[in-house]
């Protein structure tokens, strides 16, 4: 197939008219878009504070880690925390929890990036 | 001095500004006249993603909505069509990431045997549909140029806008599209030069 035959086959599309109801539909659609309300900002100004503990607790539970499996490795150095181990375990559970908290946002904003 | 399709093209464009600008004031009944100027380029370019006349119309009233969304995004440096069509490709693009048009890949899309000679007319135009089907199976980096091309009637320039590439990536992966319905189709020219002969032969 020579580009001549190509551009004879594919060049040569009858036009296509858009249904009566078509710009009624669009505009219908344009109409209830702008009726609706704004979406609801995300509140950050709430949610700072959150994200402060949270990224302190993810901070702290990374550090501890750090120190546990520093002497192993030989080049981390040791942090001179010194807290009781009723205090610590909760603490490495929530470490884990804004671990996955902060893996699921950004996993939320890639998808929101590829559906765009 | 300008010519009369000059001419057309400006009042189409200030047309387009005016639009924009009352649209954008508050006035949502002005974004009417984009539709109205814009709905078959949009519904056209979008059957020729997914050669499907309802999906067009969804795509094409999807685009539509994503404009008026943006509209404040238009800057006014290209023109509106520039804008408006590398939304729309943008939009059909995704779309189809989603929902392919077409699940079959291009090597196998059937040619079609020859037919007997007073079928001759409908196996063309059906042996065409099967190939402008072909451009949906060819890989999407293919088939966009290959679209947008003939969209644009075999204007490089505006298609690589479209696309937003520069036109040599365009040109290159256009030929490259080229080969590969080449290769998929080998009998069509065959069948043409078949037909021609026996025409040439009936009439001496």
């Amino acid at each position: 197939m020579t580009d001549e035959r190509m551009d004879g086959i594919l060049g040569a599309e009858e036009e296509l008219v858009p249904s009566s109801g078509f710009l009624a539909s669009v505009m219908d659609q344009v109409r209830e878009e702008a009726a609706a309300p704004p979406p609801i900002p995300f509140p950050w100004k709430r949610a700072v504070p959150g994200f402060i503990v949270a990224a302190g607790v993810f901070g702290w539970t990374a550090m501890e880690f750090a120190r546990r499996i520093g002497p192993a490795v030989g080049n981390v150095t040791p942090l001179p925390l010194q807290l009781s181990a009723a205090v610590v375990r909760p603490l490495e559970q929530a470490g884990w929890v804004v671990a996955a908290f902060a893996v699921s946002i950004a996993s939320w904003l890639l998808s929101r990036r590829l559906v765009r | 001095m300008n010519t009369p399709a000059q001419n057309a093209a400006d009042t189409v464009l200030d047309a387009d500004a005016a639009d924009v600008g009352r649209v954008l004031a508050g006035d949502i009944n002005a974004f009417e006249g984009i539709v109205r100027r814009w709905q078959g380029p949009l519904v056209n370019m979008a059957w020729r993603y997914c050669r499907d006349r309802a999906r067009a119309e969804e795509l094409a009233q999807e685009a539509f909505v994503r404009a008026w969304r943006g509209l404040a995004t238009w800057r006014q440096e290209s023109s509106f069509s520039t804008w408006l069509f590398a939304l729309a490709a943008n939009v059909y693009r995704n779309d189809l990431k989603r929902f392919p048009a077409v699940n079959l890949p291009i090597e196998e899309i059937a040619e079609q045997a020859r037919a007997a000679d007073q079928q001759l007319h409908l196996e063309e135009r059906s042996q065409y549909e099967v190939v402008r089907r072909a451009v949906l199976a060819l890989p999407p980096r293919y088939r966009e140029p290959v679209v947008l091309f003939y969209f644009h009637e075999k204007d490089v320039a505006a298609a690589s806008r479209t696309m937003g590439l520069p036109q040599g990536t365009v040109k290159a992966r256009l030929s490259r599209a080229r080969e590969l319905l080449r290769r998929r189709f080998p009998g069509l020219e065959r069948h043409r030069m078949g037909e021609e002969m026996a025409g040439k032969e009936a009439g001496a």
